[in-house]
């Protein structure tokens, strides 16, 4: 499958979960860095099934803030970073899920349990198909990696 | 009519949002008990009856396809439907659900209208 197809898949399913379950829009795409975050979230979670791999996702602060607040409904307080994180994991999950379901959906995959991750180790990788776009409060950047992709 | 709910799922965060977005979709909830896993929604069953059980798939302890089985086994848990919410949106997966007994299946993503629409027609609810 090629690249191009993959990061499509990986740019819709991403704004497909952000605007219906965490009530955020991307508003532009940017470039994914090589220089990670100075301040920033990340989960991975890896799969198996018809294909294996691994996929993450890293936000600014800013952005994981406003994505968990939405998705809890918090609109007094501010989101604990515990409950930032749990969010963040959902939300890879999801989006791993969304995404593999829209490269193959005859296929059987297993998701594993998303892991909060240093988000400072999540930079540009050319072994990821990856995109990273603005949402407005901040910016999201996602990775997936595929064993056996050309 | 307002039903009584069970929502199944390890994280506390998307029991929450579930619940939040059946209020949010106009459907009526008369009580919602809430469970981390399979084993606690069966300890919870033994007290408290349900209309509807909306439960995940990947939980520790007792995952969602061993408390579907639970369910079928039990003579009096086998007609409480249930639906199946999981990130998993493909066919293999919705059809092994479905064979294990449940009654619904919804994706994640799903909006408001999208899971009333599934809970409605597990329910059996007329919209005429």
């Amino acid at each position: 499958m090629p690249d191009l197809e993959v990061a499509e898949s990986l740019l819709a399913a991403a704004s497909d979960v952000l605007e219906t379950m965490f009530f955020s829009s991307v508003v532009g795409e940017a470039p994914v860095s090589a220089e990670p975050f100075a301040s920033a979230v990340g989960a991975r979670l890896e799969f198996s099934g018809a294909r294996a791999g691994a996929f993450a996702v890293r936000l600014t602060e800013d952005a994981a803030r406003t994505v968990a607040a939405n998705f809890l409904a918090e609109e007094t307080d501010e989101p604990s970073p515990a409950q930032v994180q749990e969010v963040i994991g959902e939300l890879a999950n999801m989006m791993c899920g969304s995404v593999l379901s829209r490269l193959d959906r005859g296929a059987h995959f297993d998701l594993g349990t998303p892991v909060i991750v240093d988000a400072a180790a999540l930079g540009a990788d050319p072994e990821a198909v990856s995109r990273a776009f603005d949402i407005g409060d901040g910016e999201v950047a996602v990775f997936l990696w595929m064993d056996g992709r050309p | 009519m307002a039903y009584r709910v069970m929502i199944v799922d390890d994280s506390p965060s998307m029991r929450a949002f579930v619940r939040r977005v059946m209020d949010l979709s106009g459907f009526a909830v008369d009580s919602c008990l809430t469970a981390g896993n399979g084993a606690q929604g069966l300890a919870l069953l033994e007290q408290q009856t349900v209309d509807i059980i909306l439960t995940d798939i990947n939980m520790p302890e007792m995952n969602g396809e061993e408390f579907l089985r639970r369910l079928e086994e039990h003579e009096r848990y086998r007609s409480i439907p249930v639906v199946v919410i999981s990130t998993d949106a493909t066919e293999n997966r919705m059809q092994r659900m479905m064979q294990l007994g449940a009654r619904g299946y919804i994706a994640k993503p799903f909006s408001p209208e999208a899971l009333r629409g599934e809970l409605e027609r597990v329910l059996g609810v007329s919209n005429a």
